[in-house]
């Protein structure tokens, strides 16, 4: 039986009538066109799926759409519109950390999510807050890298 | 009339009437059942019973410290919060801050872990160690029970059908052992399953043992504690030999099934290991397995 489900994408009030057992990375890509947010093992290992659900980093396979009735939720679509999702994007660019790119939306919302918490993450801080996502081309270094790069031209935004 | 297929409660007291009259699945971070009931790509998991979701419950969200001087933690408390809040005892935010990653520790709650009674599961193992209760309420009252009661075997717990686990009460009573320690074997440093965990305590009076525990995860089929084991120490002064006979008896407590013999030799190489630097006596409360060497924070595997 469908539900009618209200939450805030992007920043913006949407409403959906659907089936609230629905994976919410479903519902995200096929009735909103968010296809930056995309599936790799459906089981919350590989990180592809990451959202922001109020604010905290999650992986989309693993919520029925039901539990995000109400709440506020943000797909790379809405973090790269950002002054900060900007930010991260440009440094994995001039890092060389994009290789085939299908981990990428993930890796951002992750570095996101590491920066906003510690603006100044040492190596192992960064490699301990992407371990839940995966990527099989890179060797993780550049990306690594990268998240050090934006936590460096940052510097002061990641403490507001 | 179409069935429900899932009910999206507000409030605590509205799941309560919903868990009265139905038979229904309570369902909260999703990190389990939603992968155990998945179906493929673009098709919503199929559940046998309606969901109750309960993800969002304010209720079910606060950590607090009781008038016993108890830790009261709610049941849809995630195990980033727990591992983020300084009144949760420490073996109980070791676990919780090594359980899987980021994005799964913001989602899995404490109550999903017990519930889902799996002997790999990160808190129990901690939760046995001190005694920790759930908190099972009904429209009709609540009552409580130990964790390891709760959990009755492998997948099944003492869930009446009208319950809810609106929390888990730890006594704080870690603060009176002189020693802790908890380590889990993983293979690899984060996003692990537990191939092992042990948490261990000890309190001396004097040179006697006046309290000693020990638990161990993913060693049989559900988490392992004895208290026959712990009694052979306390009210003992330490000596090699006790030690050794510790070991031998929780050897035949324990029941691993997959690689046994690295279960059981890693087993006994973390007792050995707490219980002999323990008894030096050390100015550091908490002893790892190896001296001083670090990894952003936690202890090297020792094997």
């Amino acid at each position: 039986m469908n539900v009618k489900l209200e939450f805030t994408l992007n920043g913006k009030n949407v409403t959906v009538s659907t089936d609230p057992l629905r994976r919410l990375i479903d519902v995200l890509r096929e009735d909103f066109g968010c296809t930056g947010v995309k599936e790799g093992c459906s089981e919350g290992e590989c990180g592809a799926c990451s959202i922001l659900l109020n604010g905290k980093m999650v992986t989309s396979c693993l919520i029925p759409v039901g539990a995000a009735d109400g709440q506020d939720i943000v797909t790379i679509e809405g973090l790269s519109e950002t002054e900060k999702g900007k930010l991260i994007i440009q440094a994995f660019a001039d890092g060389g950390a994009v290789q085939c790119g299908f981990c990428i939306p993930g890796m951002v919302v992750a570095a996101y999510s590491i920066l906003c918490e510690n603006p100044d993450p040492t190596e192992d801080e960064i490699r301990l807050g992407i371990s839940g996502n995966i990527c099989r081309c890179t060797g993780y270094d550049l990306i690594v890298d990268s998240i050090r790069l934006a936590a460096e031209r940052g510097g002061s935004i990641w403490k507001k | 009339m179409e069935e429900v297929r899932a009910y999206i409660p507000e409030t605590l007291k509205e799941a309560l009437e919903i868990r009265s009259r139905t038979d229904c699945i309570p369902l909260a971070g999703g990190s389990d059942l939603m992968v155990s009931n998945k179906r493929t790509t673009g098709v919503a998991p199929s559940f046998d019973k309606p969901v109750l979701i309960i993800r969002n419950l304010k209720e079910l969200k606060e950590i607090s410290v009781n008038g016993k001087g108890e830790c009261v933690i709610g049941a849809g408390c995630t195990s980033a919060e727990i591992a983020q809040s300084s009144v949760v005892p420490w073996h109980l935010r070791q676990a919780a801050s090594r359980m899987g990653a980021v994005a799964l520790r913001n989602s899995a709650t404490i109550a999903g872990n017990i519930a889902n009674a799996s002997p790999k599961g990160d808190t129990p193992g901690p939760l046995y160690l001190l005694d920790a209760r759930v908190r099972l309420t009904s429209l009709a009252g609540e009552r409580e029970v130990l964790v390891s009661d709760f959990i009755v075997k492998f997948k099944t717990i003492d869930l009446h059908p009208d319950e809810l686990i609106t929390a888990v009460v730890v006594p704080l009573s870690e603060r009176n052992f002189d020693y802790i320690f908890w380590h889990k074997v993983g293979t690899r440093k984060a996003n692990a399953i537990s191939k092992l965990t042990l948490s261990q305590a000890i309190k001396f009076d004097g040179r006697i043992v006046s309290d000693y525990r020990l638990s161990a995860t993913a060693t049989g089929a559900k988490t392992n504690r004895s208290r026959e084991v712990e009694k052979l120490i306390i009210g003992k002064e330490i000596t090699p030999a006790l030690i050794e006979q510790v070991i031998d008896a929780f050897d035949e407590v324990i029941s691993p099934r997959a690689m046994p013999e690295f279960r059981r030799e890693a087993t006994r190489r973390m007792i050995r290991r707490f219980l002999s630097v323990a008894s030096e006596r050390p100015e550091n409360r908490v002893i790892d397995t190896f001296d001083g060497f670090h990894v952003t924070g936690q202890p090297e595997p020792v094997f």
